[in-house]
C-alpha cells in the first residue's frame, strides 16, 4: 500500500506547506545550489522532501508518516541510500506489514532495477518475513519472489544485481523443489538467448554449486552429469561459437575429473573448415555443428588442443598444431597466449 | 575519419579542471553520493598525465576533509553523506597524492574500515550493509596504505575471496555470483596486497582475462556483453598483477580507448560517440599507462595509484605492465 496520497505526476504540496509538519525542523544539505536545470528529480520537491528527511533523522522519529517521505524520496532517488535504511527502520518500529511493502516494492521495481538498494531492501524484508516469528509459508513466499525476479529479469536478463539476489534467494530458503525449478526456468531463458552468460553461471550454481544435493549417491551424481554434457552439447551444436556454454561444459569436467578426451569425437567436428556431407547422420551423443555454424569454432580449437596436450604423448605435438593455427590464423588477436602454450608444452611443463 | 592515435593531454585537463565549475549540472547534483570518488578519479588522471597540479591542492584537502563523518570515524562521498568504505579509501589516495596523509586520524579510519568484515570474511560498504568484494578491496587497499594491513585477519579475508572462485577461474561480487571483470580486478589486487596470489589460477584466469577482447579492440566484462572503455582497466590491471598483459592486442586496445576520447570538450567516454565523464576518463588513461603509452606516468595497478608514491612507501607487489614507449614512435 502506497502511503502516496497522489500519484507521482500530479504535484504535491512540499512538506514546508504542510500544516501537520511544522513540528519537524527541515535540515538544508550542506552546499548551497544555485538554480539547476530542472532534472527530473532534482526539483523544489527533491530538496524539500530531503530536507525534512534529515529533520526527522536528527529527531529520530519513526512514524507512518516517515514512511509516505521515504517513499516519495526513493521514487524521486532510488540511490538515496539512507533513505531506504531509514524506511526499513520505520518499518520495523510501527510493526508495518511486511507482505504489504514487498507488494509496494513491486511497484517500484519496475523503475529501477539497477539500483543496489531496491534489492537490498527487498533482501531484509524477506528476511524478517521468514524469521520465526514472522513465517507464513516460507515456500510460497519464496515463489512469489522468483516469480518477481524472473519478470524484472524479462526486461534485462544480465542484470547483475537481480541475478545476484535470485542466488542469495535460494540459499537462503535452500528448498529442494524451488532449486529444481530453476532448471526450467534456466533453459528457457537459455531458448531466448543461447549466449546469456548469466544463465549459463546460474545453471551451474544451481546444478554443482550450491544448488547441489548433498545427499546424491554416486550413481544419481553420475546421472546428473551426464545429463548436463547432453545439454551443452545440444546448446553447442546451435551455437557454437558461444563462450559461455564451452566455459560451462570445461568447467563441469574438471568438476568431475571427466577427461577432456571424452569429448574428442563430439569435439572434432567443430574444428573443421566446413559442415562435412557426411555429417547429417544424426549421432544424439555427438550433435553436429548447425549447417550455417561459422567453423572452425575458436572455442573448439581451444578445447580439442587442452585435450590433447592433457592426454600427453603425441598428443602435445597435436596440441602445438592446432595452437600454431589459432596463432597464426583463426584468433589472431590472442596470438601471444597461444604461443605461450606452445613453448610451454614444448618445454615439457605440465599445467 | 582520420585514425586518433594521439592522447589529447592539455584537453582532458582542461575537461577535469572545469568538472567542478559546473555546479549547475544535472550530473553533477545526481553524483553527489560519487564526489569524493571522482575527485580521486580526475586527480589520479591528472598525475599520470604529468598535470597534478591542474586542480588547487588547498581547497581540495579542504573538501576531503569536509566529508569527514565524525560518528562514524570514516570519511563519506560528500559532506553530511555517512561514511563509506570507497569514500574513505579515495580520501586516503587522494591525501597521499597531496601528501597530506598526516590529516588522517590513522586509528579511527582502521577502525571503521575494521569494523565492516563480516563473519563470513567480506567487506560491506557501510553500516547499510551491502556486501561486495569491492568493499574487501577498498579495505586492505585502505589498511595497507595507512601501514595498518597487520591488523587484518588475513585468513578470513582470503577464505572469502577463494570461495568467490568461479568454475570459469573468475570472481564475482559475492560467493555464488557470476564472474566479472571488475569483481576479478579487485579480488585479483586484494590477494596481490595479501600475497596470496596461490588462490588464482592463473593460467585460467588469464585466459578469460584476454577473452574479453572483442574484435573491435577493446574489452567487455563477461562474456556476450558490450566493451566499455573502463574494463581496459579491470583487465590490464588484473592481466599486469599475473603479469599477461602480453597476451591481449594492445595496439587494437589503445586504438579503442583513443577513439573514445571526445575531441570537443575533452574527456574519454565508455564507448566512441558516447558523452565523457570523469570515471572513463581515469580508467582510459590508467589502462594506457599500463600499456606503456608514451608521455605517461607509471601507473600501480594493485593500488590504482601513481607507481613511484606507491615504490616510495615500499608496498610494490611483482606485477608488470607493457614498457613505456618513448614519445614520438
Amino acid at each position: 500500500m502506497s502511503y502516496l496520497s497522489s500519484e507521482d505526476d500530479v504535484a504535491p504540496l512540499l512538506y514546508c506547506e504542510r500544516p501537520e509538519w511544522q513540528d519537524v525542523t527541515p535540515i538544508s544539505q550542506y552546499e548551497a545550489v544555485s538554480s539547476p536545470i530542472a532534472p527530473i528529480f532534482y526539483t523544489p520537491e527533491y530538496k524539500d522532501a530531503t530536507n525534512y528527511f534529515r529533520g526527522v533523522v536528527k529527531t529520530g522519529e519513526t512514524s507512518e508518516r516517515v514512511l509516505e517521505l521515504t517513499e516519495r524520496i526513493i521514487r524521486m532517488n532510488p540511490a538515496h541510500y539512507s533513505a531506504w535504511q531509514y524506511r526499513y527502520r520505520t518499518l520495523l518500529a510501527t510493526n508495518a506489514p511486511l507482505d504489504v511493502e514487498l507488494k509496494l516494492m513491486d511497484q517500484i521495481a519496475a523503475h529501477n532495477m539497477k539500483t543496489y538498494q531496491v534489492w537490498h531492501h527487498r533482501r531484509l524484508l524477506i528476511t524478517q518475513l521468514t524469521s520465526a516469528s514472522l513465517a507464513k509459508d516460507p515456500v510460497d513466499t519464496a515463489t512469489a519472489e522468483l516469480e518477481f525476479i524472473g519478470n524484472v529479469l524479462a526486461l534485462d536478463t544480465k542484470n547483475y544485481h537481480t541475478w545476484s539476489y535470485r542466488q542469495w534467494l535460494l540459499a537462503h530458503f535452500d528448498d529442494a523443489g524451488l532449486w529444481l525449478g530453476e532448471l526450467p526456468y534456466v533453459d528457457d531463458l537459455l531458448l531466448e538467448d543461447v549466449r546469456n552468460n548469466s544463465a549459463w553461471h546460474h545453471r551451474y550454481f544451481v546444478v554443482f554449486g550450491r544448488g547441489s544435493r548433498s545427499q546424491a549417491t554416486p550413481a544419481e551424481e553420475g546421472e546428473v552429469l551426464q545429463r548436463e554434457i547432453r545439454y551443452v552439447k545440444d546448446k553447442i551444436s546451435v551455437a557454437p561459437n558461444n563462450p559461455s556454454a564451452w566455459n560451462y561444459l570445461r568447467g563441469i569436467l574438471e568438476y568431475s575429473n571427466t577427461p577432456f578426451s571424452t569429448l574428442l569425437p563430439f569435439t572434432e567436428p567443430y574444428t573443421r573448415a566446413y559442415v562435412q556431407p557426411t555429417d547429417d547422420v544424426v549421432d544424439l551423443d555427438n550433435p553436429k555443428p548447425s549447417s550455417d555454424a561459422t567453423l572452425p569454432c575458436v572455442a573448439a580449437l581451444d578445447f580439442l588442443a587442452e585435450a590433447y596436450v592433457r592426454a600427453g604423448g603425441d598428443g602435445v605435438g597435436k596440441a602445438v598444431e592446432l595452437w600454431k593455427q589459432l596463432a597464426n590464423e583463426h584468433d589472431t588477436m590472442r596470438k601471444k597466449y597461444w604461443e605461450y602454450r606452445i613453448k610451454e608444452a614444448l618445454e615439457g611443463k605440465t599445467n | 575519419m582520420t585514425s586518433n592515435r594521439e592522447l589529447h593531454i592539455p584537453l582532458h585537463v582542461k575537461y577535469i579542471q572545469a568538472l567542478g565549475d559546473s555546479k549547475d549540472d544535472l550530473m553533477y547534483h545526481l553524483t553527489a553520493h560519487l564526489r569524493l570518488n571522482a575527485i580521486y578519479w580526475g586527480l589520479t588522471a591528472l598525475t599520470i598525465m604529468g598535470h597534478k597540479n591542474a586542480l588547487n591542492r588547498d581547497e581540495m584537502i579542504e573538501f576531503v576533509m569536509s566529508c569527514w563523518d565524525d560518528e562514524a570515524g570514516g570519511f563519506g562521498p560528500h559532506p553530511d553523506h555517512d561514511a563509506h568504505v570507497h569514500a574513505t579509501l579515495s580520501a586516503i589516495q587522494i591525501l597521499i597524492m597531496q601528501d597530506a596523509l598526516d590529516r588522517v586520524d590513522v586509528d579511527r579510519v582502521t577502525k571503521f574500515i575494521l569494523s565492516l568484515q563480516q563473519p563470513s570474511g567480506v567487506f560491506a560498504g557501510d553500516k547499510y550493509g551491502e556486501l561486495d568484494t569491492r568493499f574487501l578491496y577498498c579495505a586492505v587497499n585502505a589498511l595497507s596504505l595507512l601501514g595498518r594491513l597487520h591488523e587484518l585477519d588475513t585468513e578470513k579475508t582470503v577464505d572469502y575471496i577463494r570461495l568467490c572462485r568461479n568454475f570459469d577461474g573468475g570472481f564475482g561480487a559475492v560467493i555464488g555470483a557470476e564472474s566479472h571483470a571488475a569483481q576479478v580486478c579487485v579480488c585479483t589486487a586484494s590477494l596481490a596486497i595479501l600475497d596470496r596470489l596461490d588462490v588464482i589460477d592463473q593460467q585460467t584466469l588469464a585466459w578469460w582475462l584476454a577473452e574479453r577482447q572483442l574484435p573491435n579492440g577493446g574489452f567487455n566484462g563477461r562474456p556476450e556483453k558490450l566493451e566499455d572503455v573502463c574494463y581496459s582497466y579491470w583487465v590490464l590491471s588484473a592481466l599486469a598483477i599475473l603479469k599477461k598483459v602480453s597476451w591481449i592486442d594492445a595496439e587494437k586496445l589503445t586504438a579503442f580507448i583513443l577513439s573514445a576520447e571526445d575531441l570537443e570538450q575533452g574527456g574519454i567516454a565508455d564507448r566512441p560517440g558516447d558523452q565523457p565523464d570523469v570515471f572513463h576518463t581515469h580508467f582510459g588513461i590508467a589502462g594506457l599507462s599500463l600499456l606503456g603509452f608514451p608521455g605517461l606516468g607509471d601507473l600501480d595497478p594493485v593500488y590504482c595509484m601513481p607507481a613511484k608514491l606507491i615504490e616510495a612507501r615500499g608496498l610494490t607487489k611483482d606485477w608488470q605492465g607493457l614498457p613505456r614507449r618513448a614519445l614520438g614512435l
